[in-house]
């Protein structure tokens, strides 16, 4: 029994090293001692039979019409995904083209594929720096920023609180949204490394749903103590504690 | 006569500078003149009787311009050029005012200028250029600049300036694009590798978007072969044989940039064995893969400056290097955008430090290489990574970031911490 995650359209959603995670996840699955795998998917044809996890990064706005073309060729799996409960981790523009829509500054809109709730609208600048996100799920969550969209309409099921920075914007104080296993944030780059409880709680689903234990790797604790440092380093930065 | 009251403050601003900072130099002395003279800068750029001759691009530009500077001295040009540290505006007028007579008079022939792709666009406001080279699009600081579009456009604003003609990296589908859309009158100069080339690379030449086709031998400069240290361009269909500073496909191209700006600057001038003489004499270029000696002991100082050019460089270490010092410093702000690239062929490091060193460390921990110390204190890391023992094989390298870099150079004592 080998877990998979698809890391979809690498190509043109990896602008932060966001696509990164799926790797993050597959290392720790092995550190636990499983058999895991990546699977990068440009098209539905590449898709493998089997998905234990979805990874999709962040694109540029010039991609954004082009990956969500390939993404509507996958609209049927990933309602099934979602249904299923298959962890999906969406970020920036990725996550955008998963919500409902997006609202440039042009006024142009692009339809969603709706699997989140909620719409990007445009904001007056963009906003770039350190973000720390208290979740109840996932605790203390430590990343970075960087948008020129706020995010509306996931009041009722964000990620988390913010504590520092700006996250979705329009006052809401809050970041990301959730659906079930549908994770969409602006927490960019190796949030899953940064952040590992945030990986275990997305292994452990995995692994149930594979009828399979996940327990924490040996030299995942090693690791995890640099994301400790790294964390601290942040948090201190943010004048944010840990608890 | 006009400038030189703004000249005389400047240069005692200078000596001030000296005083309270020997040997170091500075970029006070330009901002005090670009503050009493706002045009002394413009008015100085568009003076060169054989006109200014701009390098820009997300990488390369520090090296391409050198060896266009080598490449016209050769051809007995006199060329006022930028330090590459000096590459923004009060930089750029500290480094004039190095030269100028005391009326703000700068000589020389032509000026051939290294400009930051983020501050080149203010810079050349109301400055007209003659030739305008652009190396490639990469994404560099993430938080500096958000996404290759806004590269792009900064380097189209750049290219806007160019009067005579523009020399671009037909590999590279951003600057492909930007060459299409050129006024009418300037005209489009292309360098670029082969097809055998590229697929020599197997992670690519680093650019956010390759183009889709190879020049064809014939009109432009083509990087044929590389082999190590040496390469062989096709100048319109003619093989002239080149030394390169370093091994790597990228000084090729670097090489094929410079000599295809040179050609367009000089033309009827231009002399390909002389070209290719001033390319082959160029010194190993500063901080990348620079071997030199410390304490006693061999050390190799690799810099890297963006995704590109770190995997480049770390496919570069040979496999088996015992001891090996990674430094990420406050100058990558935020280091996700290096996570694309894999370091596992390292295997081991000895030390990882700077301020990003944890975030360095999760990083090469996830790429599979086992690290023995992590030490933030840059001159801690430094002082235990020299006191090791000599390495059985390879020698002992040290990887930074060019933050990292100065205050490397600087805890040791070396020239060029500035």
């Amino acid at each position: 029994m080998t877990l998979t995650i698809v890391s979809l359209l690498p190509r043109l959603q990896n602008t932060n090293g966001d696509a990164e995670n799926a790797r993050v996840l597959a290392t720790r699955a092995r550190w636990a001692g499983l058999d895991a795998t990546v699977v990068e998917a440009e098209t539905a044809a590449q898709l493998p039979p089997r998905v234990d996890a979805i990874v999709l990064g962040s694109g540029s706005d010039s991609s954004l019409d082009e990956s969500r073309e390939l993404l509507l060729t996958m609209h049927d799996e990933f309602r099934r995904w979602g249904t299923e409960g298959v962890p999906i981790l969406s970020i920036g523009t990725g996550w955008e083209l998963l919500s409902w829509g997006i609202e440039l500054a042009s006024g142009r809109s692009i339809e969603g594929l709706g699997i989140l709730p909620g719409r990007s609208v445009p904001r007056a600048n963009r906003v770039t720096g350190d973000v720390v996100v208290k979740s109840p799920r996932f605790g203390m969550l430590v990343g970075f920023e960087n948008h020129a969209r706020d995010y509306v309409g996931a009041e009722a099921s964000p990620l988390g609180r913010i504590r520092a920075g700006h996250g979705n914007g329009r006052d809401s104080g809050q970041e990301g949204a959730v659906m079930g296993d549908v994770h969409g944030t602006h927490l960019h780059g190796p949030v899953l490394a940064k952040n590992p409880v945030f990986a275990d709680r997305l292994l452990e689903t995995m692994a149930a749903r594979a009828g399979l234990e996940y327990v924490v790797g040996e030299r995942a604790q090693t690791v995890d103590a640099y994301a400790s440092a790294a964390r601290a380093a942040q948090l201190a930065a943010a004048g944010v504690s840990e608890s | 006569m006009r400038y030189a009251p703004a000249i005389l403050v400047g240069r005692l601003t200078r000596f001030a500078a000296r005083l309270r900072k020997p040997g170091g130099g500075s970029a006070v002395p330009g901002l005090v003149v670009n503050r009493i003279a706002p045009k002394y800068l413009k008015r100085t750029l568009s003076g060169f009787p054989q006109g200014l001759v701009v390098v820009s691009g997300s990488s390369g530009k520090s090296t391409t311009t050198k060896m266009l500077v080598a490449i016209l001295r050769a051809h007995g040009v006199d060329v006022f050029t930028n330090p590459s540290t000096a590459n923004i505006s009060q930089g750029l007028t500290s480094a004039l005012l190095e030269q100028a007579d005391w009326q703000g008079r700068v000589p020389g022939d032509v000026a051939v200028l290294e400009m930051d792709e983020g501050h080149g666009a203010l810079v050349m406001q109301g400055v007209d250029a003659r030739v305008v080279c652009l190396t490639n699009v990469m994404v560099d600081q993430i938080d500096r600049f958000h996404d290759s579009e806004m590269v792009a456009s900064m380097l189209a604003r750049i290219a806007a300036r160019a009067g005579e003609s523009i020399v671009v990296n037909a590999d590279d589908a951003y600057l492909e694009r930007l060459a299409a859309r050129v006024q009418p009158g300037v005209a489009v100069h292309r360098f670029g590798v082969t097809d055998a080339v590229l697929a020599a690379s197997p992670r690519g030449l680093g650019y956010t978007e390759t183009s889709d086709v190879r020049l064809s031998s014939g009109t432009d400069v083509l990087v044929e072969t590389v082999d190590g240290a040496s390469a062989v361009l096709d100048d319109a269909g003619a093989s002239v044989s080149i030394g390169l500073p370093a091994r790597g496909v990228h000084y090729a191209v670097d090489a094929a940039a410079a000599y295809a700006t040179a050609k367009a600057v000089l033309g009827d001038r231009f002399s390909s064995s002389t070209a290719a003489d001033a390319l082959s004499a160029i010194p190993a270029v500063f901080g990348r893969g620079e071997r030199t000696t410390v304490r006693g002991h061999d050390v190799e100082f690799v810099l890297v400056q963006n995704p590109a050019s770190y995997q480049l460089n770390v496919d570069s270490i040979a496999p088996g290097t015992e001891q090996i010092m990674f430094a990420i410093g406050s100058d990558v702000r935020d280091p996700s955008y290096f996570w694309p690239t894999d370091a596992g062929s390292l295997g081991r490091v000895s030390i990882v430090s700077g301020s990003k060193s944890a975030e360095a460390a999760l990083m090469l921990a996830y790429d599979g290489v086992e690290i023995d110390r992590v030490e933030p204190d840059l001159g801690t890391a430094v002082d235990a990574f020299l006191a090791m023992p000599a390495p059985a094989s390879g020698v002992k390298t040290i990887v930074f970031t060019a933050d990292a870099m100065r205050r490397t150079r600087a805890h040791l004592g070396l020239a060029g911490a500035e």
